[in-house]
């Protein structure tokens, strides 16, 4: 095999290229390393051993982790705003932008244009009219729950009553507040990427479909649906990391501690003054755990979600 | 079956149409007779302590209390004002702000004036707390917000900022730990022993500029007292003067002498903690909080707390402080009277010394001062010398601030001399004053 100039030329690009590529994946890699390595320190060494496998490991951290921060009943809420935070989101953005992008009524780019605006504003922006809209209807609830007890009582037995009662109030008012102030929040950017994917979608698979007798929900759920899987693939990872990441809107919208996801237990360990850092750390891997789970199953789409539009149809 | 459904369904429909819009979600309970007081705070490591004591309050007097924890501070804070728009505020919260921020909560009808449960009973509530913390909560007579006078929330604890010191370095350099320098002089002497040792001097956080601000503020207040200060602040007299440049001086005196730590101008308050806690460097100027950080990052470590040593011995030295955090009464809570009662009982000589046992934070009652841990209570006898720019008659303006704290790092890193930052301020400040009329 002889050396040219060009091989020497490519192989040089190709080393340089790939210490590169090595250098920005070690510095993604490192947080996490240095997070799994300082969650099986002590307080003491987590400041003076600055080693990323520590001498003595101390496992006890994750079980102290999840007992001290209630990381059970956080990881169940958290795994359920996620399921249905996310489900609402492919369900209502699918149908919105089938809609936006097949058909015609009066308003449609207005509105587009108005989803993609509120894609501007940051969450942090609408948080005072959210948890006022929030309470509003809340208070609306419970008055009207007051109201009707009575009558309700002459119907049912007083125990399942005021247990229904207490169990809107506290349970799936809250809840359900949570997960659709969280829809909100991801539609924006859901409904524009499926619009784009659905333009580029051909008519012609539409026209097939009415002629065998679809309608416009069964061309939706039929046609439109399955071709759009690796941008509604994307939706969910993007969405589920958002959703099992957020705190901030459920600490304002959420008052009891039971309703709160799994961010609410790392704040457990920062203290006003002090963090106690080997417990966070070893909090945030068991955090990170699931969601690289979903990331990893559904990695193969990310590509094809990437390039969505390319090969439609 | 199917029409009582119906009908039933109508009934909760009209029952929305009639009563939907009003009243706040207190109300329902309060009108049930359910004695329950929510708390919202932010305090993290008090969270434990404050569930405890609402159990015991429980079980004294049959009163609910809930303590809801909504932490960081920053999300806190946001959560508070949210509900404020709303109106939808607990019936005790915290306030985390400046004093206009606490000014506009009061103005908007958000905050109950707690003067007359203060002064009831010959002052007894007011009395058993150190005056400097409730000074924090206090709007005097005429005061720049517009706000009624009175006192508008309760200190649940106390905070100051003072020197430490490493008892096991002094014993290694020579010196005695039983005797900490009193004198600026011995400070200077304490500090040279302990170079000659190898052991740096004094750790801060002066990367965050208020620290810096902080300790100038002390040895001015010691150099040339309060008067003479506010008087500067009020632009009558110049930071030229011969007092103010003796208070940079000794920044430039601590350089020169290399007592202080390396890289202290640009090390943000958790490096210095860090410092400390792994005894590398043998003071530390810090705020109260210190005593559960250091405990966090090194449970073994042997200091003392010591007022900052005085310049000038025929005045005392003043050391920022004040409230640590406060709770306030919502002034449309229902339960107002059973709320009082719990701020009482908290603030008490026994709750008040189980919070700082268990927190490691002062207690804001005087007399709970016996029953607390040696360390925290050395730093509670600072209080007695505690001042804070948030009860000063006056303020200084924002960019004099700026230029005076980055001035002194300045002096400190050799770029500017004392007296040429004396000039630059003076020039500024009357800038600003004439900016200002």
């Amino acid at each position: 095999m002889s050396i040219n100039k060009y091989t020497v030329t490519n192989s040089a690009v190709n080393a340089l290229v790939h210490v590169f590529l090595i250098i920005v994946a070690a510095t993604c890699i490192f947080p996490l390393l240095w997070m799994f390595g300082s969650s099986l320190k002590t307080q003491s060494t987590v400041f003076s051993d600055m080693s990323l496998v520590p001498k003595a490991m101390h496992w006890e951290n994750f079980y102290l982790a999840w007992t001290k921060g209630g990381f059970g009943v956080y990881f169940l809420n958290s795994l359920f705003y996620t399921v249905f935070v996310v489900f609402g989101i492919v369900i209502v953005s699918s149908w919105a932008a089938y809609a936006f992008s097949r058909m015609n009524f009066p308003g449609k780019n207005l509105f587009f244009f108005m989803f993609l605006g509120a894609m501007m504003i940051p969450l942090p922006g609408s948080f005072v009219p959210l948890y006022v809209l929030v309470n509003n209807v809340r208070n609306i609830l419970l008055n009207s729950l007051n109201g009707a007890t009575p009558f309700f009582l002459k119907i049912f037995p007083d125990q399942f009553v005021y247990g229904m009662v207490s169990f809107i109030e506290n349970q799936f008012y809250p809840r359900a507040a949570y997960v659709l102030c969280m829809i909100n929040v991801g539609l924006s950017f859901s409904i524009f990427m499926l619009k784009t994917f659905f333009d580029k979608m051909p008519k012609e698979l539409e026209d097939a479909a009415r002629i065998d007798g679809c309608t416009r929900l069964g061309i939706w759920r039929h046609v439109a649906l399955p071709l759009a899987k690796p941008a509604i693939a994307v939706i969910i990872i993007y969405n589920s990391l958002s959703v099992w990441n957020e705190y901030i809107l459920a600490n304002l919208i959420l008052s009891s501690k039971d309703l709160m996801p799994l961010q609410r237990g790392l704040m457990v360990f920062q203290g006003e003054h002090i963090t106690q850092y080997p417990l966070l750390m070893a909090g945030m891997t068991i955090t990170v755990l699931p969601i690289l789970v979903i990331y990893f199953a559904m990695q193969k789409f990310i590509i094809k979600g990437i390039t969505a539009g390319a090969v439609v149809g | 079956m199917k029409r009582v459904f119906l009908f039933a369904i109508c009934v909760f429909g009209l029952g929305i149409l009639f009563n939907g819009c009003g009243s706040q979600p207190g109300a329902s309970s309060a009108s049930q007779g359910v004695r329950k007081i929510v708390v919202w705070h932010w305090m993290t490591d008090r969270d434990e302590a404050f569930q405890e004591l609402a159990k015991k309050y429980e079980e004294k007097t049959g009163v609910r209390v809930i303590f809801e924890l909504y932490a960081p501070s920053d999300a806190y804070s946001q959560k508070v004002r949210a509900a404020a728009q709303a109106k939808a505020l607990p019936d005790i919260f915290g306030l985390l702000g400046e004093k206009r921020d606490f000014a506009a909560f009061i103005k908007a009808g958000h905050i109950t004036n707690l003067i007359q449960e203060m002064t009831a009973d010959n002052s007894a509530w007011k009395n058993s707390l150190f005056e400097k913390a409730l000074a924090v909560n206090e709007f005097s007579d005429g005061n720049e917000y517009g706000v009624s006078a009175g006192i508008y929330g309760v200190p649940i604890d106390v905070m100051n900022i003072q020197m430490l010191y490493n008892k096991g370095l002094f014993i290694k350099a020579g010196l005695n730990p039983d005797s900490p320098p009193a004198t600026w002089e011995e400070f200077v002497a304490a500090c040279q022993k302990l170079g000659a040792a190898g052991i740096q001097g004094l750790v801060s956080g002066w990367g965050e500029v208020w620290m810096i601000d902080c300790l100038a503020s002390n040895l001015a207040f010691n150099i040339m007292g309060p008067e003479k200060v506010f008087a500067t602040l009020r632009g009558e007299v110049p930071y030229s003067d011969p007092d103010w440049i003796k208070v940079f001086a000794l920044f430039k005196e601590m350089a020169d002498k290399k007592m202080l730590a390396s890289g202290i101008v640009t090390m943000v308050n958790k490096n210095a903690e860090q410092a400390f806690a792994n005894e590398r460097a043998a003071f530390a100027f810090n705020g109260s909080w210190c005593v559960n950080v250091y405990h966090g990052m090194n449970p073994s470590l042997d200091y003392g707390v010591l007022l900052m040593p005085r310049v000038n011995l025929s005045r005392p030295m003043y050391i920022w402080g004040g409230a640590g955090s406060s709770f306030l009464v919502n002034d449309r809570s229902l339960v107002k009277k059973e709320v009082v009662d719990l701020l009482k009982w908290l603030t008490a000589r026994d709750q008040q010394a189980y919070l700082a046992q268990k927190t490691r934070n002062l207690p804001s009652n005087k007399s709970s001062l016996e029953k607390i841990p040696e360390l925290l209570a050395a730093f509670s006898k600072g209080m007695e010398n505690v001042t804070h720019p948030n009860v000063w008659p006056v303020n200084e303006l924002p960019r004099v601030i700026e230029r005076f704290d980055k001035g002194i790092q300045s002096i400190i890193i050799g770029e500017k001399t004392p007296e040429q930052l004396g000039a630059e301020l003076a020039k500024l400040k009357a800038e600003e004053m004439a900016k200002k009329k």
